[in-house]
């Protein structure tokens, strides 16, 4: 079937609404204008911002080209832009391999039947989908200065009496980390559970006929099946943790002083509360080259038989 | 007795895990039926009597207009992304698309930047087409960003159906249009179902592009959440009445529909 591209080239003359090639049009036209008008037009804007001294406050920036100085300028001496990313690193090596860790396990855990499955899945469900906003504003309150319930239990056992733990520089990324954490573990047992029940039975059964233990079952059976998938949680995972921006922006703003700072808020500071933005679209293209870079990776290793 | 006890030994965990996931979450939602006395005083009160107050404020801010907003939006960017994307993956799945590699990295790619990179350049472009500030503008947005998530995981569905079928009905003289919509596209439907949930959601929840691309009387129930966080005088409860109305729908959705979640959520890429 594969070589059907190639029998419809024989028709190129007459115009057949019903041939293969028409269909081919019908399915390609749409994402090629699409990613056209709202995906290539706006990378290209911002490539060439990003070459610009654009400033919408500074009447001595108005848009020259001056080359790669914006680049040259954050990647040799912007400090803020290296703790930026510092913090964002810390981050992801933090959380990813705790969401991945956790939600393997849950998802081995409830991978079975029983009473009120579907409640309760919908219940573990909870923090990823609800609004990552949402999920703020709840840590929000529960952290909520002198009237926060946890707050008021930290303040009983001592702790954080005197500042928020909010205003703390390292209780604030701890934290923002937690936070992900609830958010997010959900999201990859889900993909593993989704997993898990997709497998096929055989293997496990044939291996329990030649007496595997069940450990021996979960680190030569089922892990080894459930591979391209752990591939795409981690890599789904790696790339939004890094991007993370709703809940430091509700929750610290990137404060205190510049200690939750990633570099996404620090391109949103620079973009919209400066309105520096050559600067920040310089910024946000050394992040999505980045993930690209990360992707790139990854899918080397997904593509590995 | 012992078969007993092994399930009380497997639920433990699970009710531990329960409370973590659902605490937080029944808390605000206890704060949203509170006056501001009940939720800031110290001790917590735990019993208080419940108030609709902070319900009836923010409708009467305009919130059921956005709420609206929003399910416009979900339905036509999904309905936009699903199209062009289901057709795309298609495509990259059963014919050889020229550069068809390329294309499908590049809508990859699109969503490996961050959304705020491309939040301004799109208003600017969107600006000078006259959509900026409207739900046009988000439509697009969130039907770009989702664009990806489509095309890939519809690509490994239909990599998955046996392509011996089509060949059949291609056979009996059945044209590319009529294999495409009668028998590909069903025999995806646990999959195509995971993926629409999932892109509603996502379009639903999403901020930034909202806060940036909309404006006035379009903005979406999400993007209106922060006017009320910033409000001088502090107006925690109905911030906490609005997160409950943003997320309930989804909640609900999510509890009919998970079984497809927990089938379709597969990227294809475990064969079963």
């Amino acid at each position: 079937m594969q070589d059907r591209g190639d029998t419809a080239k024989v028709r190129i003359g007459k115009f057949d609404l019903n041939s293969e090639r028409a269909f081919l049009w019908v399915c390609l036209v749409p994402v090629l204008v699409f990613l056209a008008i709202v995906a290539v037009a706006p990378t290209t804007a911002a490539i060439i911002d990003s070459f610009r001294e654009l400033s919408l406050l500074s009447f001595g920036a108005r848009g020259e080209f001056i080359g790669f100085e914006n680049y040259r300028e954050l990647l040799s001496s912007d400090k803020k832009f290296f703790t930026a990313v510092w913090h964002t690193c810390l981050f992801v090596v933090v959380v990813v391999p705790i969401e991945f860790c956790g939600g393997l396990a849950i998802a081995l855990w409830i991978n079975r039947e029983f009473r009120g499955r579907r409640l309760i899945l919908t219940l573990i469900m909870i923090p990823t989908v609800i609004a990552p906003i949402v999920v703020g504003l709840i840590w929000y309150l529960f952290f909520l200065p002198t009237f926060g319930l946890f707050t008021q239990g930290l303040n009983d056992l001592g702790l954080f009496r005197d500042t928020g733990v909010f205003s703390t520089p390292e209780s604030a990324l701890a934290v923002l980390m937690l936070i992900d954490i609830w958010e997010w573990t959900p999201f990859v047992m889900l993909i593993l559970l989704a997993g898990l029940t997709a497998m096929p039975k055989a293997p496990i059964e044939a291996a329990t006929l030649d007496g595997a233990s069940r450990r021996q079952i979960l680190w030569y059976v089922q892990i080894p099946l459930l591979r391209p998938l752990i591939v795409i949680a981690l890599l789904l995972r790696s790339i939004d943790a890094s991007k993370i921006f709703d809940t430091v922006y509700v929750l610290t703003g990137g404060g205190p002083g510049d200690s939750t700072e990633m570099v996404t808020t620090f391109a949103h500071r620079t973009s919209f509360m400066t309105w520096n933005l050559g600067y920040g679209a310089a910024i946000c293209l050394v992040l999505a080259f980045a993930s690209l870079v990360m992707a790139a990776i990854f899918y080397r290793v997904v593509a590995r038989p | 007795m012992m078969r007993r006890l092994r399930r009380i030994l497997y639920a433990v965990p699970i009710g531990i895990l329960l409370i973590t996931t659902v605490f937080p979450y029944a808390w605000v939602l206890m704060a949203s039926f509170k006056v501001h006395e009940d939720l800031f005083s110290r001790p917590i009160r735990w019993l208080f009597s419940p108030t609709v107050e902070n319900y009836v404020e923010i409708l009467d801010k305009g919130f059921g207009a956005y709420f609206l907003n929003s399910v416009i939006v979900g339905i036509c960017s999904t309905a936009l992304c699903l199209t062009i994307g289901t057709l795309t993956a298609y495509a990259l799945s059963r014919y050889r698309v020229p550069a068809g590699q390329h294309l499908f990295f590049y809508i990859l790619a699109t969503r490996l930047g961050p959304p705020i990179a491309y939040a301004l350049p799109m208003y600017l472009i969107f600006d000078k087409i006259g959509i900026a500030n409207s739900l046009i503008g988000v439509i697009l947005a969130h039907a770009t960003f989702n664009l990806v998530l489509v095309v890939w995981m519809m690509k490994s569905f239909f990599d998955d159906v046996p392509r011996e079928v089509e060949e059949a009905a291609f056979l009996d003289g059945a044209g590319p249009f009529r294999v495409f919509f009668q028998i590909a596209l069903p025999m995806t439907y646990t999959g195509l179902v995971a993926v629409i949930i999932f892109v509603l959601i996502f379009s639903w929840n999403e901020l930034l592009f909202a806060l940036v691309l909309t404006g006035g009387e379009d903005r979406t129930f999400t993007a209106m959440i922060p006017s009320l966080v910033g409000h001088p005088k502090g107006l925690w409860p109905q911030v906490a009445a609005a997160c409950i109305f943003q997320s309930v729908p989804v909640l609900v959705l999510i509890f009919f529909v998970q079984r497809y979640l927990v089938r379709g959520l597969t990227f294809g890429a475990v064969k079963g």
